[in-house]
């Protein structure tokens, strides 16, 4: 009799752990919402590491929506720009989503697998005529009918110059390499010239330079991986061979500097990548060196980098939520936070402003020409299913490939097949 | 006498209980269970049976892994089990100024691992301060790959431990040293034994049980090491993943928002596996004290 009160706890302790390890079974696809109704009340509005740099554009965005909807109000919600991915998993697990919320597309697909999030396609009409194709296709997923965000600012990678290293070691900064072999020809100038001090290129390549190179990373069906392709080995080959005769830094190997834009804005490598902006955040870590930087177009096809608006299923109030969601990203705003930095809009509106295709004259507005004229070519190099241990995976096989631990056609062998292992879980 | 309900004592020990329960006994049940799962962080988590388990078998990386953590097992065992017990019969002397000596020594144990991991990053990465002078006083010609070599970056993490871990050990022994008894050092100083052979004949036998004792926490601490690998190559376990342990591997597979959980608690209990030799010698230990 006094040991009645075991068989309850024991029943219950086995119920929390089946569902805490979540042996309930898969979420649900997304359920048809009806988001339609009076737009009034609360809504909870998140963003990412944007104050307080854009704290007053922000606020004034929402202080617009409210005048023009009375009877709302906005909770602004801004996350640091480091941990976000775990406050948004906390979020989802702990089902307090907040009602819009700025996604990056990777990760958006595992909250569209449980269901958490909105099909704004299917509560929208107006999204495929409003907003660019790149942008929405950011948002879709093999396997789920719909667009699961509004497409907010987008940008693009642009490749920066240090004119005066190019000049200093015998290279001509109107002769820029476009291709990735003359990239290397150029490298082994610098080296020669240099004598080893100063290197053009610091970063080895990644899923990205491979379908950059026209590989293609994934089976249609989005269920496999498919870049251990010859021509995948011939790229890898042609930066081991850089690697061997020492163009690049031994750190490459692991990324020790975190990549190469660290030691171009110290002035030790002569050539980096980044987004349209680029040149204006260099002129705060480095001004002495920004003037004497210039852009030129990504080789080969451009990456895109797409923010979103998603808004949460389980919101209690979806027509506010989804009037936010557009309010803000709407082609007024998008222009208006497109001329405070260098991200373009999503809507199609915006192609037609000239703001955006004529240069000041100055490296930073002809970064931002080149990044507007080339997003029309860019696209989602990585596809969104590759997990963060499949990247690091690949990162490593890659590494082992460029140093010569193994061959380029090996390393990528044994990187799909790892990969897939994984994409089956 | 006071008449006691039969639930008295577990309601006295209810609080530590349910601690022990929510925070060490449901989340090690639960990783038993979700190692037999495909779990996400986010819901999910079909039964997979033993698909995991398989699967451990069949990655080469945790064969590196491994193979690290027990080389690190290997080499510090003897390292952090005897360089702390001489540091320790040295300052254990009454001289003047000996507590600075006893400080400096135990400074690193305080220090942060991670922060000591970045400094001991910046010493010595190509441009860090040990290849700089050696390549000025000309004992290198060329910068030595401590940070992107596999094994010069298990090598420097290991010296990382056994730097850090010198204190601590030295303070686990001293207190040792002061339980082996004096008439034996001054009956062997009569017998003529010089201060090696009394160091082998009188003070090593004394802390013999404690020399076990701290023998298995390093084992069992290399074995699951983490932060000085990590910090040391980036969070990439060095060129290739090579230099990985399984804590770093675990890592790998269970962090972010598509973490697999399954496949990473499979590889928690193989750790767990791995290192349950050297604690059940503890437990033996500890029974054989009492």
């Amino acid at each position: 009799m006094r040991k009645g009160w075991l068989i309850p706890v024991a029943a219950a302790a086995a119920v929390l752990l089946l569902s805490g390890c979540g042996l309930g079974g898969d979420g649900g696809a997304g359920e048809d919402v009806d988001a339609s109704g009076e737009v009034k009340g609360k809504v909870t509005f998140q963003t990412w590491a944007l104050q307080p740099k854009f704290t007053d554009y922000v606020q004034g965005v929402i202080d617009a929506f409210e005048a023009a909807y009375p009877g709302t109000e906005v909770e602004w919600l801004d996350q640091p720009g480091d941990g976000y991915s775990d406050k948004v998993l906390s979020q989802a697990a702990g089902g307090s989503l907040p009602d819009v919320v700025n996604l990056p597309p990777d990760f958006v697909l595992p909250l569209v697998q449980q269901g958490m999030l909105l099909d704004i396609e299917g509560a929208d009409d107006k999204l495929n005529a409003d907003y660019v194709t790149g942008g929405i296709d950011a948002y879709r997923y093999t396997g789920h009918n719909g667009v699961y965000a509004y497409p907010w600012y987008l940008n693009t990678d642009v490749n920066y110059w240090n004119t005066e290293l190019l000049a200093k070691y015998g290279l001509d900064p109107a002769k820029l390499p476009t291709t990735v072999d003359e990239l290397i020809a150029q490298a082994r100038t610098m080296k020669k010239e240099s004598g080893g001090e100063v290197y053009l290129m610091s970063r080895k390549p990644e899923l990205g330079d491979l379908a950059n190179a026209g590989v293609p990373i994934m089976a249609e069906d989005g269920k496999s991986f498919v870049f251990n392709t010859p021509e995948a080995a011939a790229v890898l080959d042609k930066y081991r061979a850089a690697f061997a005769e020492g163009l690049m830094p031994r750190d490459v190997l692991t990324d020790k500097y975190a990549g190469n834009a660290e030691l171009f804005n110290s002035g030790t490598v002569a050539w980096t990548t980044g987004g349209g902006n680029y040149i204006t955040s260099l002129a705060t870590d480095n001004p002495t060196l920004a003037p004497k930087v210039i852009p030129s177009p990504a080789m080969g096809t451009p990456p895109l980098y797409a923010q979103g608006l998603s808004v949460a299923s389980g919101s209690k109030n979806l027509p506010t939520a989804m009037a936010l969601a557009r309010w803000v990203t709407n082609a007024e705003n998008q222009a208006a936070f497109a001329h405070l930095v260098n991200i373009f809009p999503s809507t199609k509106a915006s192609a037609n402003d000239p703001f955006f295709a004529q240069s000041d004259g100055t490296p930073s507005g002809d970064a931002k020409v080149i990044a507007f004229t080339s997003l029309a070519q860019a696209r989602m190099l990585q596809p969104v299913e590759v997990t963060g241990a499949m990247s690091d995976i690949v990162k490593q096989q890659i590494s082992l490939a460029i140093s010569g631990d193994a061959s380029s056609q090996e390393a990528l062998d044994a990187a799909v097949e790892q990969c897939d292992k994984l994409i089956g879980q | 006498m006071t008449h006691q309900r039969w639930f008295t004592p577990w309601l006295l020990v209810a609080p530590a209980a349910v601690w022990l329960a929510v925070f060490s006994l449901w989340p090690s049940l639960n990783t038993v269970v979700l190692a037999f799962t495909n779990a996400k962080p986010l819901g999910g988590g079909r039964f997979t049976g033993v698909e995991n388990f398989a699967r451990i078998t069949d990655d080469a990386q945790l064969g590196d892994a491994l193979l690290n953590s027990v080389i690190y097992m290997v080499v510090c065992v003897p390292l952090l089990t005897l360089l702390p017990l001489l540091l320790a019969v040295l300052v254990q002397r009454k001289l003047p100024g000996i507590s600075f000596f006893r400080t400096a020594f135990y400074t690193p144990v305080i220090a942060s691992a991670v922060v000591v991991a970045l400094i001991w990053g910046w010493v010595l990465e190509e441009r860090g301060l040990v290849n700089g002078l050696a390549q000025q006083l000309g004992v290198l010609s060329g910068p030595l790959p401590f940070l992107t070599d596999r094994w010069l970056l298990l090598l420097s993490a290991i010296s990382l431990t056994v730097w850090k871990g010198l204190g601590y050990y030295m303070i686990i022994y001293l207190s040792a040293l002061g339980n082996v008894s004096r008439e034996l050092h001054e009956a062997a100083f009569v017998d003529g034994a010089g201060p090696v052979r009394r160091f082998f004949n009188v003070t090593v036998p004394g802390v013999r049980n404690t020399m076990a004792l701290v023998s298995v926490l390093i084992s069992v601490s290399a074995l699951r090491v983490f932060s000085e690998l990590y910090v040391l190559s980036d969070g990439t376990g060095g060129p290739g993943g090579q230099d990985m342990s399984v804590v770093m591997l675990i890592q790998m597979y269970s962090r972010g928002f598509t973490g697999h959980l399954g496949y990473a608690s499979a590889l928690s209990l193989l750790l767990f596996a791995v290192t349950i030799g050297p604690m059940l010698l503890l437990l033996r230990l500890n029974r054989k004290a009492a």
